[in-house]
């Protein structure tokens, strides 16, 4: 797979709103070096199923992880795919990049696409407070069933509290 | 009460789920049959995310060491990979081949750790012993280059913190010539037993449809016949050089199952593919540095003026593993720490595997993945719509007892 095909998988899915994409290199291997493309690339909420079902045409796609952080007003999600796995350098990394307003925290789910989204999928929702629209199991996974603060937002008071009972209570100096 | 019986005796391999780490199981089963299953990890969360993100990058790198005990170079690998890009970072060529041989080192502890749990959980700890006899002299060789058994603290950010001795390397070939003399003997008391055969062959089934679409990853894709292996697909520090091949059962000269017993071949295999890496990287390393910045101070001072994002991703001996941080200037820790382990992916494709499948094999197929944050302490069977718990013991008795049956 190439970074031009990729591109050009993605550009057929979007349309004309896909914004220009950004090529990192990296260099790799000692006796034969090569230079290694990944594609970084930002999407509006809408356009993402739409997306990742003509990367799923083009060729086999590993999801690999939801990343996220809580960016102010906002929250940003950073999807790692890895397109084309199954020959020698032939995978292209691509990052998708969501932003989502706290006030309308909602993301299109991709279970539908690749079922094995969901595990990422819950993990976000608890930590970060996303609801992913299509989200089968909106159950905590790694979280307590009962727990409802979300530990990676930074306005989060509740996990805030938390940590600082279990300071207090190991009678040591936090670094929160 | 006849019809129970039958499907008690069908010859499939239960295996043992005591890895010793806590995970949740509630199965629906209609007889001795397993209808569905719900994972609920999270017992063992520690929140070293939010941790990492609160503090320096250099305690995060020990911090990552300690994510698991097994894959303890494949964390800080992937995180030093993933600040090295976002830092701009260069790392020497050498360390680049001892970061390959550490990670090769571990694969093979790693894999005949999996081989002894996994004999242990069918009854033959004969197997289990020599299993774990034979590993200890790669363990040998790990405390002799790091220092330790686990958790060397080898990768540093800009390169690694020991260099292997030319003194070494005699005993490094050693090593390598005694796992290949070993080879038949392991494939022989592994693949060519007919008690292992029966109690793995077509259990624990995952297609490669199934795995494809659930994300499945490392040894756990391949033996569902995807040739999916980081070294492979996206080449990084010198595995592009040897244009590594992901291995399927069929090099082994078998069709593809997709069952515990193609898990076994995989990991066997694999074993061999790692000896044969070590050997040529210990052959083709060059002289030199081992770290571009050998101070700390200045390490962290570098670090710390660093803005960007990076992404490091590495064939640990359970699968991939990916790390994503973001840097930003004057901030000495990662603002953002994201950590993907092999496990995760692998939560999915536990549920086609266990369908259909007995009681006595929920300890085999739950192992069969080498899940590193599982053990079954509680499992809870829904049987006839009321709830009882079945401790880790009476799963290793019922699979015990299946061996016994199997085997007459």
């Amino acid at each position: 797979m190439t970074i031009g095909g990729v591109v050009q998988a993605l550009r057929e899915g979007v349309g004309e709103a896909l914004p220009e994409p950004e090529v990192r290199v990296r260099t790799v291997g000692v006796a034969k070096p090569r230079e290694i493309e990944e594609l970084w690339v930002d999407l509006g909420r809408e356009a993402l199923p739409s997306a990742v079902d003509a990367l799923l045409k083009l060729a086999p796609v590993h999801f690999s992880v939801i990343s996220g952080r809580d960016a102010g007003e906002e929250i940003e999600l950073l999807y790692h795919l890895a397109v084309g796995y199954g020959t020698e350098g032939g995978e292209v990394l691509l990052t998708l990049r969501l932003m989502l307003p706290k006030g309308d925290l909602w993301a299109p789910s991709l279970c539908g696409l690749i079922p094995g989204a969901e595990t990422t999928e819950r993990e976000k929702r608890e930590f970060l407070g996303v609801e992913f629209a299509g989200l089968p199991d909106t159950r905590n996974l790694f979280l307590p069933e009962d727990m409802t603060a979300h530990p990676w937002r930074q306005d989060d008071e509740e996990t805030a509290g938390l940590v600082r009972r279990t300071v207090k209570w190991e009678e040591r100096d936090g670094d929160t | 009460m006849e019809t129970r019986k039958q499907v008690y005796q069908i010859p499939v391999g239960p295996v043992h789920p005591a890895l010793k780490e806590n995970l949740r199981f509630v199965f629906d089963v209609e007889g001795e049959r397993i209808r569905n299953v719900d994972v609920n990890p999270g017992f063992v969360h520690r929140g070293i995310e939010y941790m990492g993100m609160r503090r320096n990058l250099i305690q995060v790198l020990y911090l990552a060491e300690r994510i698991c005990g097994i894959c303890s170079i494949s964390h800080p690998i992937v995180l030093t990979q993933a600040v090295e890009q976002a830092a701009g970072i260069e790392v020497p060529p050498r360390a680049q081949y001892i970061r390959v041989i550490v990670s090769e080192l571990e694969r093979i502890h790693s894999h005949l750790l999996w081989a002894g749990v996994a004999a242990h959980e069918l009854g033959f700890d004969t197997l289990l012993h020599l299993s774990w006899k034979v590993r200890e002299r790669v363990m040998d060789i790990l405390e002799e280059l790091t220092g330790n058994r686990v958790d060397y603290a080898i990768p540093m950010f800009g390169g690694v913190r020991r260099d292997i001795t030319p003194e070494q390397h005699p005993k490094l070939f050693e090593m390598i010539r005694y796992y290949r003399g070993l080879f038949e003997e392991l494939s022989d008391t592994f693949l060519r037993d007919a008690s292992v055969e029966a109690r793995t062959r077509n259990v624990g089934v995952l297609t490669a449809e199934e795995a494809h679409e659930l994300c499945a990853v490392g040894p756990v894709a391949r033996a569902s016949g995807l040739r999916k292996d980081v070294r492979q697909d996206w080449p990084y520090l010198v595995y592009g050089d040897y244009e590594i091949s992901a291995l399927t059962p069929e090099d082994y000269g078998v069709a593809v199952h997709g069952d515990v017993y193609d898990r076994i071949i995989v990991r066997l295999l694999e074993v061999a593919q790692s000896l044969d890496l070590i050997e040529q990287c210990l052959r083709d390393m060059p002289e030199g540095e081992i770290t571009s910045i050998p101070k700390i101070p200045a390490l962290l001072a570098q670090l710390k003026k660093a803005e960007g994002e990076g992404i490091g991703r590495h064939e640990a001996p359970r699968g991939e593993v990916i790390h994503y941080v973001r840097l930003e200037a004057g901030v000495e820790g990662p603002v953002v720490w994201k950590v993907k382990a092999p496990t995760y992916s692998n939560l999915m494709p536990w549920r086609p595997m266990f369908r259909d499948q007995e009681i006595a094999d929920i300890p085999i197929i739950a192992a069969s993945i080498d899940p590193c944050m599982c053990c079954m302490d509680r499992v809870h069977v829904v049987r006839k719509g009321t709830r009882e718990e079945m401790a880790k013991e009476d799963l290793l008795r019922l699979s015990w007892e299946k061996t016994r049956r199997v085997c007459g």
